[in-house]
């Protein structure tokens, strides 16, 4: 056996804290040590080429590098090995950077302990057996998570590249929340020009199909070859036989507050273009309410069908991309600002409503008047650490400078006010556009209203002018309120199927800000939009765009590779009791009835070792983790 | 007029009826006027289909809002009739009878001349820093093959000089150089440095490319890196990588971790003495290296081109050229990272910094210097050297002058309520004013404006967070790919909110600072998703072209730089 150890120095990050020539001196004392070297960076050409050329020369069979966490460049490193003939597997890496430089302050101890390190590594590296990665063919087809305007791009982007896309939606239809937007900033173009249009798209997409008012209830497998399953819930209207007429809703007797029925459409542009019952509301599904059946009788197509059930679809996926947005603040969770108690304080998605509204009647209204004094209060449920979100949702002061914008053209004498802490106008025309909103004569206010309360009949905001020194009431007939972005309220059930978990701010978690943006933890799973984090259109769509690339890969590829690091079964001492089973999160160990022993599938299976550690008869280990591999580890640490 | 014509008005939900009489008056017999709520809808647009087929009409006229965004779905509508309706882009003001009637006059049906063409499976990248490799690797992985162009003698661009990147401080060259490592080792990625693209002609899915690559004069091939040329080099003159702070010699490797890890030749300052020749194990230098033309095809074509720092100079109230105590961002970025010049030990006159004042907004928000726009990242850049100096010098002060405090990305808010719990001052005001005061301290004149007085800081370092500004050359290479510039001087994208990635010209895409500043996380998605779009047209085997999609070649050169950096701002 020829073991190479080369010494890392990570330009200053290990060598300040350990000698690095004394650990490779040390190292060329160990058994089966016949090179140690050390260089600035091992990850770098050189630093490569230094281990290959010792590969080859020297014949080494077993590779240690002492430098950083694995975590970034097992992998480099295992290629460096490869590309002379060497298997990856046996190469191992000690990390005297995390665990060691940067934790100890006195250049002694933390040599010693990268020595101690380094043999550890060394007499597991004489013990590793070579492993050969294991490959599988890919699905050729994507799913899309979520309908809005994120999932919609993703859908089209995956589907024109050829490949069998299926968008799922919880809501009846397509859309998301651009679909009650007014207008865009900062071209002001309409949301529904440039949502539209796109739904036309999809829908007519030979390679989408949309599945609507459906969701993700189990995930199997692995990339490129995930099996899903899928609740499509009843929507008690047959879509095929639905032409959309509208008679129904006409003679439903339920109206919601915002003039909806119970049988209807969410907007004219629906994806599908189908109503739909809802059971919350409709009569007929309310105890006691008797078998009102008016659309059904209303009908001319025949498409109502109050026997509709729930039914379940299984698919199978190459790659997933979730793209299911985001919940809008609640209000009412900062009741000093009296969300609760005046219909005339509203929320910025409310104001957006009004504002669609306003466009075709040409005025805004509040409670029947036209408000003179609006003031705008940025960071509601933002920056802010009482509610729990401490991020800034990225999108609000642009939100706002657009509705603020469009209140003065509707209403040339108005008084508005934006109550602001920063302003972040940083995206492309953002600035022009706040300075635009400034020159129409929207006040910026510097600093963030403490609290809003009613005198004689009128609002009258609380709030510090942070610029003036100087606490001031103002009196306003509405105050919109800029509510921010918070995660989706079942982020973490989604996450839990897809196993994406969630970053401190709840959205879910990247695998690195600049590595992977838009990767997961999950292999084959990756993210877009604002279920990553708040961001605007623009930013949602790069990063819908980025995440079908990283699809694209395995579904162009059509083959996947898998890392043989599994855990593994000695029949010999299992009993076969099916603890490993009950354990695994991934579904790997099966019951093999006929030899009365547990086996591992080891393309499901992550190696994570839970089995492992839960067999009473210590009959699975794991590939490149064996029980002996750690035990020598050990035994070098503590002798 | 003979023809029977098609009037479509689209009010996009808004309702509202147009007086349709006025318009048919000018129209000939059988034509139609109609209101549409959705003419983007998929029912109006089979709807739209049917009444052209069943009436006979020879050419329609579509008055819609943001009609620019609209015309890749009717051109599904021409597929289905043979021809393309002229679309008039009308606005809540107008008034839409009488723009349309003016428009009737040089109407003309406009023939679908869209040819199906087979797309060649590569694809050119020009601009190898972060961005640019991202994309290759990208690309690289799905299968298809890259040319990666890249001016400078190596790849990593500005990212390779930086220390820490923030919020994270992971260090940059432990995220970048394994990007830099996988880009020159993948083997679906061909690897141009010290090249630039100098021609470009055809069309999505064939596009003809020329490049100048200048002489290294040095075999990249044969060329290890080991460095023995660079030792005996007799001529020495400041490093552009590390902005004038250290030397280099004439023939030199900008890096330590360069790839690809050759060196590399500067004429300009070489003595022609020959001992690098003389010394090189390898014989691997070239004096008689020229200039060479690379020519290639490619099916989709992706610019990532960066950015260049402001220039502070423009500032002269701030000093920059003047005073040594005043420095950029990106040269306290080296005076901090480890493999810098000074291995990390910031020394100011021979002492570290101990009063550190950080000037934001310096060629950014600022109309004086032509930069309206925000540049997004100084914020957070000047917040995480706060925390990259008291790493070295643990108790100096910090104080950031600012505008306001744009937090925006993910983990950005937490970092800088951190960096301020843990005592950097943010003052809010823009600095007037930076000079030298008796002592020989600078002077800091500044408005802090929630106090409303103006103040005097004292500091011994005053770091300028210089903005991002358009590469000088952008026009040039805009003018060659026949791409718009936008005020900004950035390359100007399809659409701002839903084409970003995307150029007026079909098949040529872009990512990252080259559409405008970003940050590394903004810039990395944004490259992938460009990735996606060159991929799309490549994977799928064929795109539609029309005669609008062809490049039209400019003649006059565009080589504007030699190999070597000369933006150097220090």
């Amino acid at each position: 056996m020829k073991i190479g150890v080369y010494v890392c120095h990570c330009g200053i990050n290990i060598a300040a804290n350990v000698d690095v020539k004394a650990v490779a001196e040390y190292a060329k004392t160990l058994p089966n040590v016949v090179v140690a070297k050390d260089y600035v960076f091992m990850c770098s050409d050189p630093g490569q080429d230094l281990i290959k050329e010792d590969v080859e020369e020297l014949g080494l069979d077993r590779v240690v590098v002492a430098s950083c966490s694995p975590r970034m460049h097992e992998p480099t490193f295992r290629k460096a090995v490869q590309t002379k003939g060497m298997n990856a597997f046996l190469f191992e890496q000690a990390n005297i950077r995390e665990h060691c430089s940067w934790v100890h302050e006195d250049r002694e101890s933390g040599t010693e302990k990268a020595k101690a390190l380094v043999s550890a590594a060394v007499a597991k590296a004489a013990l590793l057996k070579p492993l050969e990665v294991m490959e599988a063919d890919v699905e050729p087809s994507a799913l899309v998570v979520g309908g809005g305007i994120a999932g919609i791009h993703a859908a089209i982007d995956s589907a024109n590249a050829g490949y069998k896309t299926y968008l799922l939606e919880r809501d009846p239809s397509l859309g998301g929340h651009v679909a009650e937007m007014c207008k865009i900033f900062p071209n002001m173009d309409r949301a529904a020009c440039l949502l539209i249009p796109k739904m036309t798209e999809v829908a007519t997409h030979p390679n989408i199909s949309v599945l609507t008012y459906s969701e993700l209830i189990d995930v199997g497998g692995f990339i490129g070859n995930f099996d899903l399953k899928i609740k499509k819930k009843p929507r008690y209207v047959d879509p095929e036989k639905c032409t959309a007429c509208g008679e129904c809703a006409k003679v439903c007797p339920v109206k919601t507050d915002d003039g909806k029925a119970a049988i209807d459409m969410p907007y004219p542009f629906a994806v599908p273009r189908t109503y739909t019952i809802n059971p919350e509301l409709c009569l007929r599904f309310q105890e006691g309410e008797g078998d009102c059946s008016k659309c059904k009788d209303a009908c001319p197509e025949g498409a109502v069908d109050f026997e509709q059930t729930e039914e379940e679809q299984e698919l199978k996926i190459g790659a997933i991309v979730v793209a299911t947005g985001y919940d809008e603040f609640d209000a009412s969770l900062k009741p000093e600002l009296r969300y609760d108690l005046y219909d005339n304080v509203i929320t910025g998605v409310e104001f957006e409503k009004k504002l669609l509204e306003a466009e075709k009647t040409g005025k805004i209204e509040i409670n029947g008047k036209e408000p003179k004094d609006v003031i705008f209060v940025q960071c509601v449920g933002s920056r802010d650490k009482n509610v729990g979100n401490e991020y800034c949702s990225r999108v609000c002061c642009m939100y706002t400078a657009k509705q603020a914008t469009m209140v003065k053209d509707l209403i040339p004498d108005s008084n508005v006010t934006v109550c602001y802490i920063d302003v972040r106008a940083y995206g492309r025309g953002y600035e022009q556009f706040y300075e635009n909103a400034q020159k129409k004569g929207v006040r910026y206010w510097r600093g963030n209203p403490a609290e809003v309360y009613k005198d004689d009949g009128k609002l009258v905001v609380r709030a510090e002018n942070t610029l003036l020194g100087d606490p001031k009431e103002i009196s306003a007939d509405l105050v919109v309120l800029a509510t921010g972005m918070t995660s989706k309220s079942d982020a973490r059930e989604l996450g839990n199927l897809l196993k994406v978990p969630q970053s401190g701010d709840r959205f879910f978690l990247e695998a690195h800000p600049k590595l992977g943006p838009v990767n997961t933890a999950s292999d084959g799973v990756y993210i877009a939009g604002t279920c990553q984090g708040p961001k605007d259109i623009a930013d949602t769509l790069a990063q819908a765009s980025g995440a079908v690339m990283k699809a694209l890969i395995p579904l162009c590829q059509g083959k996947v590779f898998i890392e043989p690091i599994t855990s593994v079964v000695d029949e010999e001492i299992c009993s076969g009791c099916h603890m490993c089973e009950k354990i695994c999160v991934y579904d790997a160990p099966t019951f093999d009835e006929e030899k009365g022993v547990m086996t591992i599938n080891s393309i499901v299976c992550k190696g994570c070792g839970s089995c492992g550690a839960t067999c009473p008869s210590g009959a699975i280990s794991m590939n490149h983790f064996r029980d002996q591999q750690l035990f020598a580890q050990i035994n070098m640490l503590s002798s | 007029m003979d023809k029977k014509t098609g009037v479509y008005i689209c009010h996009c939900g808004l309702g509202g009826s147009t007086e349709t009489e006025e318009i048919l008056k000018k129209l000939p017999k059988g034509s139609i006027v109609k209101d549409s709520q959705y003419l983007c809808d998929i029912t109006e647009q089979e709807l739209l289909i049917k009444d052209i087929n069943e009436k006979d009409l020879e050419q329609v006229v579509v008055a819609c809002f943001a009609s620019d965004v609209h015309r890749s779905i009717f051109k599904k509508v021409g597929d289905e009739v043979g021809f393309l309706p002229n679309l008039i882009k009308i606005e809540e003001s107008d008034d839409v009878v009488e723009k349309i009637i003016a428009a009737l006059d040089d109407l003309k049906p406009i023939k679908p001349e869209e040819t199906e063409v087979d797309v060649n499976p590569s694809v050119l990248v020009i601009g190898a820093g972060i961005v640019g490799e991202q994309a290759s690797l990208d690309i690289g992985d799905a299968g298809y093959k890259v040319y990666l162009v890249e001016r400078r003698p190596n790849i990593g661009g500005h990212m390779a000089q930086l220390d820490k990147t923030f919020p994270t401080l992971d260090c940059a060259s432990c995220i970048g150089t394994p990007k830099m490592v996988a880009t020159g080792q993948h083997p679906n990625i061909e690897l141009l440095t010290c090249s630039e693209v100098i021609e470009v002609s055809g069309h999505a899915g064939e596009f003809k490319v020329k490049v100048l690559r200048h002489p290294r004069y040095v075999d990249e091939n044969e060329c290890t890196g080991c460095g023995i040329c660079v030792d005996n080099c007799p001529a020495v003159v400041a490093s552009e990588f590390n902005l004038g702070v250290g030397p280099r010699k004439a023939i030199y490797i900008p890096f330590a971790q360069a790839i690809p890890l050759a060196a590399i030749r500067d004429p300009e300052h070489c003595l022609s003495c020959r001992m690098c020749e003389y010394v090189c194990d390898k014989k691997a230098i070239r004096f008689d290296q020229e200039e060479e033309i690379i020519e290639f095809e490619v099916g989709s074509i992706l610019v990532t081109t960066g950015f260049e720092l402001f220039n502070c100079d423009l500032r002269p109230e701030l000093g920059y050229d003047k005073y040594d105590r005043v420095i950029n961002a990106l040269e306290l970025e080296r005076l901090c990272a480890p493999t810098g010049p000074t291995a990390g030990e910031i020394l100011i006159h021979g002492k570290p910094p101990k009063n550190i004042v950080f000037v934001q907004c310096v060629g950014s928000r600022d109309k004086n210097v032509g930069n309206e726009y925000c540049s997004r990242v100084c914020c957070m850049y000047a917040t995480k050297q706060c925390n990259l100096v008291r790493e070295k010098v643990p108790d100096a002060k910090f104080t950031i002058c600012y505008t306001d405090i744009r937090a925006f990305g993910k983990g950005h808010e937490e970092f800088y309520n951190r960096m301020q719990d843990e005592g950097v001052i943010y003052l809010r005001g823009i600095v007037s004013e930076v000079y030298r005061g008796e002592n020989g301290m600078m002077k800091v004149r500044v408005e802090n404006t929630l106090m409303v007085e103006p103040v005097e800081l004292e500091a011994d370092l005053v770091v300028l967070s210089a903005g991002l500004v358009a590469p000088a050359d952008t026009p040039q290479l805009a003018n060659m790919l026949n791409l718009d510039v936008g005020d900004d001087k950035f390359l100007a994208e399809a659409h701002v909110n839903i084409r970003p990635m995307e150029t007026r010209v079909k098949g040529i895409y872009m990512a990252g600072c080259a559409q405008g500043p970003k940050d590394i996380s903004d810039s990395v998605a944004q490259t992938s998703g460009a990735a996606a779009k060159a991929t799309i047209p490549i994977s799928f085997g064929k795109v539609k072209i029309g005669p609008e999609d062809e490049v039209k070649v400019v003649k006059e050169t565009t080589a504007t730089a030699a190999p070597i950096e000369k933006e150097v701002t220090g």
